[in-house]
């Protein structure tokens, strides 16, 4: 078991969790965790949500730590399945026909995003009705680009996608944004 | 409103938002102890199901000779059973008589 006063690096817990030491994996997710909640909590509609995004991040990166190259740090590696992961809830949201318009996500007193949001504002709750309403890779660049404040390289990396193609989705999605927030008006 | 001034506005709305980081201190609360026993149950469920998936492809020769075992079976009773038909046939004089003709 990995002692938590001598806080070993990454590396060393990641040998640790692979080898079959559990609690290495919990030291692990314990370091990273305020991140991973951090980037989940700009998608998830509520706690329950949030809650789920966060442990099948885990989930996977437990699974997958094989995988882990050693090539970037822990964290990179970790937030690349944190961004799938958003994707993914963000597409299974549109699947199930859950969007609703801005207009109804408002009168039914909308809240943005996670558990315990500050006191909404009524231009942020605009926003971010419109945000909801972005397809969820037009959502994906502009929450990471805007609220997140990631480069153009850093999204590339963490979805996959070419920066050109990063680049096109966070222009279409501006473009949408201002159309909805004067639709709203 | 023109777009620089909608974009104006957007890139404010933004920044507003990205001070108003949601505070997750609850949701994160005992959240390994929540993870370690999601782990735990998830992992029981994959080696019942891995024991399981290893159990039938071990079996599987075993099923195959099985299969050819009993297909070679029912032809011997069906070639026995023609056999029998046959003969049981030409003992019988109206039968042997509707043959020949």
């Amino acid at each position: 078991m990995v002692s938590a006063k001598s806080s070993p690096p990454d590396e060393q817990l990641v040998d640790a969790a692979l080898s079959g030491d559990d609690q290495a994996f919990a030291e692990l997710a314990s370091r990273h965790k305020s991140r991973v909640f951090g980037v989940a909590s700009r998608f998830a509609r509520d706690a329950a949500e949030l809650e789920d995004i966060c442990q099948d991040v885990f989930v996977q990166a437990y699974f997958k730590l094989r995988q882990y190259r050693r090539d970037s740090p822990f964290e990179h590696w970790l937030l690349r399945i944190t961004t799938h992961k958003c994707y993914d809830y963000l597409r299974k949201r549109r699947r199930s026909g859950s969007v609703i318009s801005v207009d109804a996500m408002l009168e039914s007193g909308y809240e943005p995003s996670a558990p315990q949001a500050p006191a909404p504002h009524p231009d942020l709750e605009r926003l971010h009705a419109a945000l909801a309403q972005l397809s969820p890779k037009e959502r994906l660049v502009i929450t990471l680009l805007e609220l997140e404040e990631r480069s153009v390289q850093e999204i590339a990396d963490l979805t996959g996608w070419s920066a050109g193609n990063v680049k096109v989705r966070a222009f279409r999605a501006r473009a949408a944004l201002r159309k909805l927030m004067e639709n709203k008006k | 409103m023109n777009e620089e001034d909608q974009d104006r506005q957007l890139d404010a709305l933004f920044a507003q938002a990205r001070s108003l980081r949601p505070d997750t201190s609850a949701a994160e609360f005992a959240f390994e102890t929540r993870l370690l026993a999601r782990l735990r149950a998830r992992e029981e469920t994959t080696s019942t199901q891995g024991l399981w998936a290893m159990v039938s492809w071990r079996l599987l020769p075993f099923f195959a000779v099985c299969v050819v075992g009993l297909t070679l079976w029912q032809s011997e009773i069906d070639s026995e059973t023609d056999d029998a038909a046959t003969i049981a046939g030409l003992n019988n004089p109206v039968a042997a008589d509707l043959w020949s003709n």
